[in-house]
């Protein structure tokens, strides 16, 4: 009888804030317990730093905010089985989103970029310019969320969601038995 | 309601009809949605308000009465007829209004003073709107009226339930708030140049908590006072309290 | 002859946010620049403008995951200037402080154990698949269920005073949403002694690793700087509130006791065209002198005692081993980190034993202003929020300066150091070398996505380039 594999996981954080990680992290000692069943393949907590193996599940938090997150996301959809979009960055843009949707301006991106390197009132800038070197990813005219670039499977809602709600839907996920959220649970904030 | 006839006795005029095959009483003049909140069952809605005319301009509430789809806020009760209201269609009709509700503004909850009070979150939360989405973004350019010293308006989160325009006009007599343009451009204005160029007052029924079920109306200063776990939508789920009569 | 090369690490793991290092090597194989580029931005300076200044604290703590709260306490704290309130109730400072020891307690647990720890344990060239927190977890099962149950126990806290345990709600302006009912009280004081065991025995393993590598540590990343914090009027640690001091490498006093309100006059951040990240530094001096480090080591080296017994005797034993003088190492920051975590146990079972918790004046009022200035010290180090806030409620201006920024000098210093000691000379590059760097930048606790007010992630590139800035080689360890 063939021993049951661990399921891969793979996570990043894309333009997200890292809690929706902290979140993961939130499962505390049931962590102990997860690690009997799941490996983890490429994820910012270890050193693995690009996909050594095709994986089951994708969690993917922070939206896509410049050409690297867009590359990472890509990477993500090619190698994952089920690609999960971890809380509101994910799901809708959330609070970077703010430079698409509240900002009133011809050119919301380079009026955040001026104000943090050209006009702000206690900076000093010999080269009169915007950080351009090449090492530098382009950013994206907007904050994108994820399912505007990749098709998404899952979403898990929550700024953060809580560790609970993570780790049951993980369950889930993992047993088969993923039917949706208790009501309860669901949370956009 | 009983009527006293011309002999003397009383005659009940309340007539029956069904919800999804449960029976329900209803008075003569009741709405559908009026006559199933009596009965402890709620149908989910967003323009309908307690104290103020029906609109039915929200389509949450829609219900099927004979074959035809009609808002259970402005539909009389009618002896007899078999209504259908929790259904797989009809959920997933009032899922995708939540849905388009929630593209066609800019809702950022996570910073929102209005997160766990607001009636469209919750609605979100009980229609289950969780599954990643297929509709775009509009992420329209929307105003936030800040002029008036104890009010404030964003608008990012208006979602044209009039509700504010007839409690200004109704019950407040002042007439505050219209509706302006056509179709997809139909928006809920302030009736001057802006908020403070009116008579608005923090008193005003209009502006209270319960009048705007969004966070456009903000009374200011007011912002995160309710601590998480004791907010309106902390407590149950939208509805859980018509639904309690039921079982009272 | 050798060839150039161009070494990438990409992404830099084990951290929080996005970086890219560069390693110029010439033809000699000599390491003549290397350079920590932050590759993320946000732009939250600019488009929190027109918001309303109660909204500000919830929305400014999603800059950072671990630690929102940090965000949260400042902001809040520059909103009571502006609400002109100078003193808070009791009830509301102390939950506030009760919030922040909390959230330093986990995100320095947080650092230790699930971030540094495997380096320090394993070893800076052990294989990459073992250099994570899962395998702390089996090969010392107890150790890693003590930094579980202890980081839990912080973010519980963060729970009972905010609201939740990441992006709460709890400090608005000019006080405090809630207290802590008793039976919550009851639940923390029941762990709190068990935690301060567990908390001196993390002390001491960061102390032995100190002393048993004591070679490493005076020559790892090792190097003087200026030292920048807060400080209690009597020159006591105060994470929550105090004046900025500022201290040079032999210990002399550059600035003492500067209110809050007056940091614009003393720091300027620069601009330099290949990291979206500033360099904040002294400005009476200029950017190659004026630079500091900011953070548990520079706290530590800036204070003149710790008001906790247990912590003070710490950081006596830290003390010895430069004679009293500023601890000028990059390594040293784990000690002084697990000795600040001893601090904040003992505070937060002072204000739990205090029964102003229960308190039911939550908030206080008083005569507006248009700025507020708020200065707190983040487990990473000094944080700084400054708004303007207009006669409608609305934010008019807004400039942060956070505690990874600060420390920006002193981290690409630390990689060139490192780069220099173990890549110089070298033909073959091996991936444990680039974790060296990765190690000296791990030291600061960089919190990335607050340096760039951006969000997202950038893989660790480390890039070697040629005398004529060609690239050679580029070897990202990571990344897509």
């Amino acid at each position: 009888m063939p021993e049951l594999r661990k399921a891969r996981i793979a996570t990043a954080s894309l333009a997200g804030c890292f809690g929706c990680h902290m979140a993961i992290l939130d499962i505390d000692e049931r962590l102990i317990g997860l690690m009997g069943l799941v490996e983890f393949d490429r994820s910012p907590v270890n050193d693995i730093k690009k996909f050594t193996k095709r994986c089951d599940i994708g969690i993917i938090e922070g939206g896509c905010c410049n050409e690297e997150n867009v590359h990472v996301l890509q990477d993500f959809r090619r190698n994952c089985d089920v690609l999960i979009a971890l809380g509101q960055c994910a799901i809708m843009g959330g609070l970077p989103a703010m430079r698409n949707a509240v900002m009133h301006s011809e050119n919301p991106l380079l009026e955040c970029l001026e104000e943090a390197y050209i006009s702000g009132r206690f900076i000093r800038n010999t080269t009169h310019q915007i950080p351009n070197d090449p090492a530098l990813p382009l950013v994206l005219d907007k904050v994108y969320p994820l399912s505007e670039v990749v098709k998404i499977d899952y979403n898990i809602p929550g700024c953060a969601p809580t560790g609970d709600v993570i780790y049951s839907t993980l369950a889930s996920l993992l047993a088969g038995k993923f039917r949706g959220f208790e009501r309860e649970l669901i949370k956009f904030d | 309601m009983s009527a006293i006839s011309d002999t003397g006795t009383r005659r009940d005029t309340t007539f029956t009809f069904t919800i999804d095959g449960v029976e329900i009483r209803a008075q003569p003049g009741q709405t559908i949605m009026e006559a199933a909140d009596d009965a402890g069952i709620y149908i989910p809605r967003l323009c309908d308000h307690e104290g103020l005319r029906h609109q039915g301009s929200c389509r949450v509430c829609t219900v099927k009465v004979g074959g035809r789809s009609v808002s259970a806020c402005t539909q009389p009760a009618n002896p007899g007829t078999n209504v259908e209201s929790e259904t797989p269609y009809l959920t997933k009709l009032r899922r995708d209004l939540v849905e388009m509700l929630f593209h066609e503004g800019n809702h950022l909850c996570p910073m929102c003073e209005a997160s766990g009070n607001c009636e469209l979150q919750a609605m979100a939360y009980r229609l289950d709107m969780t599954n990643p989405t297929k509709f775009p973004y509009l992420e329209p350019n929307r105003d936030l009226d800040a002029s008036h010293p104890d009010i404030a308006l964003d608008t990012n989160r208006c979602i044209s339930c009039g509700r504010c325009i007839r409690a200004s006009m109704d019950v407040d007599g002042k007439g505050l708030f219209g509706y302006v343009g056509r179709g997809i451009k139909r928006r809920v204005a302030v009736n001057g140049m802006d908020l403070a160029h009116t008579d608005a007052a923090v008193t005003d029924h209009a502006i209270s908590a319960e009048v705007c079920p969004v966070g456009c109306i903000i009374r200011k200063r007011e912002g995160f006072r309710i601590p998480i776990g004791e907010r309106e939508f902390d407590k149950g789920l939208i509805g859980h309290e018509i639904e309690e009569k039921a079982n009272a | 002859m050798a060839e150039p090369r161009l070494i990438e690490i990409a992404p830099v793991t084990r951290v929080e946010g996005h970086g890219k290092v560069t390693v110029h090597m010439n033809a000699d194989n000599q390491v003549e620049e290397a350079r920590l580029h932050i590759v993320e931005f946000r732009g939250f300076e600019r488009f929190i403008r027109g918001r309303l200044l109660w909204e500000v604290p919830v929305i400014v703590q999603r800059l950072c995951g671990i630690c929102p709260v940090s965000h949260h306490l400042a902001a809040a704290k520059a909103m009571d200037m502006v609400m002109g309130v100078d003193v808070l109730p009791p009830t509301a400072e102390k939950m506030r402080r009760l919030m922040h020891y909390g959230q330093v307690m986990q995100s320095h647990v947080l650092h230790f154990f699930h971030l540094a720890a495997p380096d320090l344990l394993f070893g800076f060239d052990a294989p990459a698949a073992k250099r994570n927190v899962f395998e702390i977890l089996k090969e010392n099962p107890e150790l890693g269920r003590r930094a579980v149950m202890m980081r839990k126990y912080g973010q519980e806290i963060i729970a009972a005073t905010a609201g939740k345990k990441v992006h709460g709600t709890g400090a608005i302006p000019g006080g405090i949403n809630r207290n802590l009912p008793i039976a919550k009280r009851d639940e923390f004081l029941k762990d709190i002694d068990t935690m301060t065991e567990w908390v001196q025995d993390a002390v001491k393993l960061a102390k032995d690793y100190t002393i048993e590598h004591i070679d490493l540590v005076n020559s790892f990343a090792n190097f003087p700087s200026n030292y920048m914090s807060i400080v209690r009027e009597d020159g006591a640690l105060d994470l929550y509130n105090g004046n900025f001091r500022m201290k040079g490498a032999d210990g002399n006093i550059l600035l003492d006791q500067i209110p809050n309100k007056d940091y614009f006059n003393y720091v300027i951040e620069d601009v330099r065209s290949w990291s979206y990240m500033k360099f904040p530094y002294y400005k009476e001096m200029t950017p190659e002198t004026g630079w500091y480090r900011v953070g548990p080591l520079a706290r530590l080296n800036n204070v003149d005692f710790i008001d906790t017994p247990l912590a003070n005797a710490a950081l006596n034993e830290l003390r010895a081993v430069t004679d009293g003088k500023p601890n000028t190492s990059s390594l040293g920051n784990h000690w002084a980190r697990m000795i600040e975590v001893l601090h904040c146990v003992e505070m937060i079972k002072q204000l739990l034993e205090d029964p102003d918790l229960q308190g039911t004046d939550l908030v206080a009022k008083g005569d507006r202003r248009q700025v507020g200035i708020g200065v707190i010290e983040a487990p990473r180090g000094n944080l700084i929020h400054h708004y303007e806030v207009d006669e409608h409620d609305q934010v008019t201006y807004c400039n942060l300066i956070v505690s990874t920024t600060h420390n920006n000098e002193g981290m690409n210093r630390a990689v060139k150091d490192v780069a220099i000691k173990y890549l110089d000379g070298q033909a073959q590059i091996t991936e444990g070398m680039l974790n060296h760097i990765e190690v000296a930048i791990r030291a600061y606790d960089p919190c990335l996505s607050c340096a760039t007010h951006a969000l997202g992630q950038m893989p660790l590139e480390v890039e070697i380039q040629d005398a004529e800035g060609k690239v050679i080689d580029s070897r990202r360890t990571g990344a897509a």
